[in-house]
């Protein structure tokens, strides 16, 4: 049984946060901001607007890309660090304001960055199993609400913009062209949890889920020197780990639609795998880091250039440490 | 003592950047000898100059800090090899 995305979806605020506006604000130059992110500026939400707000607008964009009504969903998988609720997950609200979507399962995956690649392994072993004919996957983030707008995280608030992508997968491919899902590669290691991550609330910090007299754990960390190492040698990896299995050759690989982290690591990145520029889908210089959206939005931006029998690999490492890579292939109806 | 190649690399970073090499304990990031992405480049310089494998455990920046860590982290790993 093949697994196809048919049609890739997105929304983004309309408000631009470009670096003059951010670096007056964290105490930085735009300029710093360029040399160590590559970001130009981002989106950020209204704060009448949540991440489920933007995850719905993204997967009714899909649907009409794949002349889908919501009713044909049979199963809603999404993802995000910044959800509206505690509880419940963002995947019920989206199903919600979906309207007309059935009462289908709607599951939230809690893998940050990587969220897409464990979305794909999800629908395509749902669609192995005949369990789902349509799957939608989405990532939503509205995670500027939550970020540290001092000087002292600078290095980490001016990388994050708000956004959300969707897909819509099909046992089938329709449309022009749709991507195969070949296969996808999937780690974690969670011996580095706390190297990046929110840390409130949650039930590891005391005797209450949230300490008044801790309110930094209610802001996102990361111990980004660590967090570059890591990425760069295990998407490395798992670059590798997913060819050799498939047999095939970086040569061979059309395109590479990475995680939109910094545009530092991409370049580390490409410079480790020895590919060129023009071979990696680069968004965030508009969009930041949009954490579980990145790689929906990088490979909704990515269609326009992707020709029959194109070979795409998209490759992600996020908070867990969790990482992976899939491999896609253009394919017409 | 680091090798001559791993001395010149540091060296000429530090040359890149217009900054001072920093004392033996003090931070090469605070210095502006390296940063996030440099990183990347050093410990595979690292490796590839001693024969060793930084393990996933070990890959952490404050292994990499100062001078005196990346001796003690290479004489470590080194012995270890043995």
């Amino acid at each position: 049984m093949s697994c196809y995305i048919t049609a890739c979806g997105a929304a983004l605020p309309e408000r631009i946060v470009t670096n003059d506006e951010l670096a007056s604000v964290l105490g930085v130059a735009p300029e710093w901001i360029v040399a160590n992110s590559g970001i130009r500026e981002r989106r950020w939400v209204d704060a009448n607007q949540s991440a489920s707000d933007l995850a719905a607008i993204a997967v009714r964009d899909a649907l009409q890309q794949a002349n889908l009504p919501a009713q044909a969903i049979d199963y809603l998988i999404g993802g995000t660090l910044s959800p509206d609720y505690q509880v419940p997950g963002i995947a019920p609200l989206v199903q919600r304001k979906l309207v007309e979507c059935r009462q289908v399962p709607a599951l939230d995956v809690r893998v940050g960055c990587a969220g897409l690649l464990y979305s794909l392994q999800i629908a395509r072993g749902l669609m192995a199993s005949n369990a789902t004919n349509t799957v939608v996957c989405f990532g939503a983030e509205a995670q500027s609400k939550g970020l540290d707008l001092s000087s002292r995280s600078a290095e980490l608030s001016m990388l994050f913009g708000d956004g959300a992508g969707a897909i819509v997968l099909n046992q089938k491919p329709s449309n022009p062209l749709s991507l195969r899902v070949d296969d996808v590669w999937l780690a974690t290691d969670g011996t580095f949890a706390e190297e990046l991550g929110v840390r409130a609330p949650g039930t590891a910090n005391g005797a209450r889920w949230w300490d008044e007299a801790q309110p930094d754990l209610l802001l996102p960390k990361m111990n980004g020197r660590t967090v570059i190492l890591h990425a760069v040698r295990k998407l490395t990896e798992a670059t590798f780990a997913l060819l050799d299995r498939n047999q095939l050759s970086l040569d061979q690989i059309d395109l590479i639609v990475p995680h939109q982290a910094n545009l530092n690591l991409l370049c580390a990145l490409g410079k480790k795998l020895e590919i060129k520029d023009e071979r990696i889908i680069v968004n965030l210089d508009r969009y930041g880091n949009t954490s579980s959206a990145s790689t929906f939005l990088a490979l909704h931006d990515a269609q326009p250039v992707l020709q029959r029998g194109a070979r795409v690999l998209v490759l992600a490492f996020g908070a867990g440490f969790t990482w992976g890579a899939a491999l896609l292939t253009a394919t017409e109806a | 003592m680091l090798s001559p190649s791993i001395t010149n690399y540091l060296n000429q970073a530090a040359r890149e950047a217009r900054v001072e090499m920093p004392e033996h304990t003090a931070s090469l990031f605070d210095a502006g000898v390296l940063d996030s992405f440099s990183l990347v480049e050093f410990v595979s310089i690292l490796e590839e100059e001693y024969g060793v494998r930084v393990s996933d455990a070990e890959l952490k920046a404050t292994n990499f800090e100062t001078i005196a860590k990346i001796e003690a982290f290479i004489s470590k790993n080194k012995v270890a090899d043995l």
